[in-house]
């Protein structure tokens, strides 16, 4: 259950990415790039999965003594971690050159930024 | 606590990347003061050298050398920590990416484009070759996607460089570009992580090669690599993915497009290679495409046939986009910037040959060639781009409309265009013809017919569009710009320089033949590669460590 209702959510990030970044406004194609970016840590964490920890994935928890919950797959959150920084980073770099491109060709539309060249 | 011993040849494989972070950083705190910066700057990138060289000597190169050395940094064994592996394909990148690195560096202190951006330009610079040794050097496939996003951000800036409305437009299209690549790269990771539990390269060929004993179904590999191809084929600019490459490097500084198409486009290339032979061709795979509407079925037991089909459709269209856009430009570096797509396409087959290749010997000659001719296309791609700085910093122009007549003007600069233009074409006896030599050399052997006349066609576009080039900027009348130019001498000398060395790397052919041949050798050598890395398993991890309390 968790797996569709995880890839629906995925599949809907990457479609609606996909068409924010095919827009013609340049402040869209951003928040295209942002999503499209986001759906894929979402996936990066799905990729991890559940399952019972074991020494293999949780050293600390086999360590522990006692009963071992099930976890999270605490590697892809260290990736994706990583991931959302260097996004994150990204994304403000990518608006302040959309603010550039405004201030220097008046225009946000890609239609009109490509005919000016 | 058994460690891994820190020898020498260990710590070895760090030091090029520690030599630049420390001048990044550097160069960084004296924003101010410009002597001091450039000092640094200098000393950075002699510390580079010097480290690339001990590499290439004491783990390569020297009759007692390992061949290839591992830092886990941390102290982590791996898989569990980031391993840095040097081997003899990444100290032949490494060397490339030195050579022309300190051209570039030398001469961007002589020639700083920009105004108040300028005291930002050397930690860029330092970044981009941080980005690009890192890729190089890491034996992680998550720490290889950190390190191009470090190359990407230095590259992102310098595009941006010169402020103008185009160069932001550029930077814009190609920040959007990456990203996106980005994504896809982090789709392709966390694919491979999810079939086989591991990101650690070493790990990775280990368990590709024997799936059955890890428990993992294999199969979704070749598609995951596919997309991975993707990327790096954008990093690389192989058709269909070059469109980028024309306005990014018409908007970054001459010098730093000299970097682009000699460093981070090899990056590409090293990424391709280092997957797909080191890490995937042992992959226990069958893969079958029958492909009814060309007539052609993919079939093999690894994903290399995969990726040499696609790499064969990449490389063509590459060769012939990239000669037939070079003949009709209007300015020097539109010339440059569609041959070096056309060029990487010449990279790109003897990498299709190996893939699809019989036999091992034919697999390493093959990637011999490409290296051999990775190399040319840097040194001599290095070389005209520079001189394209030179050109402008002394007519202020490129375009052809404005220029005419600077044989006369200025011979040095004629003479290393003239060097470096012949070595694209590939006349004996400069690098570019043992490039080209062993790249038909591979074809022949391959037996590949429609291969070779696409390579003979590539070649004579190459011709077409030296030849167009010369005669529109070097002969002919002196234009207004040409009279008034000042022609900066320190500058000729760098041209003059790369123009030796790729006169040297011909006429002492023997040596570097030796070096490729050991870097294919290396790239091929999955086993040695998984024995220097040793990646343990947690219990035999807790087993060393006296029960892992």
């Amino acid at each position: 259950m968790t797996g569709v209702v995880l890839a629906a959510t995925i599949g809907t990030l990457f479609a609606l990415g996909t068409f924010l970044l095919l827009r013609r406004d340049l402040i869209r194609v951003v928040w295209g790039l942002a999503i499209i970016s986001q759906a894929a840590n979402v996936y990066l964490l799905a990729m991890g999965g559940i399952a019972p920890a074991t020494a293999e994935s949780v050293p600390i928890l086999a360590g522990h003594g006692e009963h071992v919950p099930e976890t999270a797959d605490p590697l892809v959150q260290a990736l994706v971690l990583t991931a959302i920084v260097i996004g994150f980073g990204m994304t403000a770099f990518a608006l302040v050159l959309s603010y550039r491109v405004y201030e220097e060709h008046d225009t946000l539309d890609v239609t009109e930024l490509g005919e000016s060249e | 606590m058994t460690a891994t011993p820190v020898g020498t040849a260990s710590t070895l494989v760090i030091a090029p990347m520690l030599v630049v972070l420390v001048a990044a950083a550097g160069t960084l705190l004296l924003g101010r003061h410009p002597r001091a910066r450039t000092a640094v700057s200098l000393a950075g990138g002699a510390g580079y050298a010097i480290a690339v060289a001990a590499i290439d000597w004491y783990i390569v190169l020297a009759p007692d050398a390992p061949g290839i050395a591992t830092y886990q940094v941390g102290d982590l064994p791996a898989p569990f920590g980031i391993t840095l592996v040097a081997d003899g394909l990444s100290a032949f990148m490494l060397t490339m990416v030195a050579i022309l690195g300190i051209a570039s560096l030398v001469f961007s202190t002589r020639h700083l484009p920009g105004g108040e951006g300028r005291s930002y330009y050397f930690p860029l610079f330092h970044f981009l070759a941080l980005g690009v040794t890192g890729a190089f050097l890491t034996g992680d496939l998550f720490n290889l996607f950190v390190w191009f996003e470090v190359m990407l951000m230095a590259s992102y800036v310098f595009v941006a460089y010169s402020g103008g409305p185009q160069h932001t437009r550029a930077a814009f299209w190609y920040v959007t570009l990456n990203l996106l690549a980005s994504a896809v790269f982090l789709l392709g990771v966390g694919g491979i992580y999810a079939t086989t539990g591991t990101l650690n390269m070493a790990d990775l060929a280990q368990r590709l090669a024997e799936p059955a004993a890890y428990g993992l179904d294999p199969v979704p590999v070749v598609g995951l690599l596919g997309l991975l191809l993707s990327v790096f084929a954008i990093k690389a600019g192989l058709v269909p993915f070059q469109f980028w490459i024309p306005t990014a490097y018409r908007a970054a500084p001459p010098q730093i497009t000299a970097l682009l198409a000699g460093a981070t486009k090899k990056v590409g290339i090293y990424a391709i290679i280092r997957l797909s032979f080191t890490i995937f061709a042992g992959a226990e795979v069958a893969v079958d495409l029958p492909l009814p509407l060309v007539g052609v079925a993919i079939t093999g037991d690894s994903p290399l046939p995969f990726v040499g089909a696609a790499l064969f459709v990449m490389a063509a269209g590459s060769i012939l986009l990239g000669g037939i856009g070079a003949v009709g430009r209007d300015s020097m570096e539109g010339v440059f910037a569609y041959s070096s797509i056309g060029q990487v396409g010449f990279i790109a087959i003897p990498v299709a040959i190996a893939a699809t290749a019989a036999g091992p010997e034919l697999r390493t000659f093959a990637i011999i060639a490409a290296l051999v001719y990775a190399l040319n296309h840097t040194l001599a791609k290095g070389l005209l781009f520079l001189a394209v700085g030179t050109v402008r910093s002394a007519t202020g122009t490129s375009r052809f409309a404005d220029l005419g007549g600077l044989a006369k003007r200025s011979p040095p600069l004629a003479l290393a265009v003239f060097v470096g233009s012949l070595a694209l074409v590939g006349i004996p006896p400069l690098s570019g013809f043992f490039g080209k030599f062993l790249v038909f050399d591979a074809a022949a052997r391959a037996g590949s017919g429609p291969v070779l006349v696409l390579l003979l066609v590539g070649s004579l576009l190459t011709i077409a569009y030296a030849t167009r080039l010369w005669n529109r900027s070097f002969w002919g009348a002196r234009t207004d710009a040409v009279e008034a130019a000042t022609v900066d001498p320190v500058q000729i000398a760098i041209l003059v320089g790369l123009a030796v060395a790729i006169i040297a790397v011909g006429i002492g052919f023997e040596p570097v033949y030796e070096f490729a041949e050991t870097a294919a050798e290396a790239a091929l050598d999955t086993e040695g590669y998984v024995d220097a890395v040793d990646p343990q398993t947690a219990s035999e991890l807790a087993g060393s460590n006296g029960g892992g309390h």
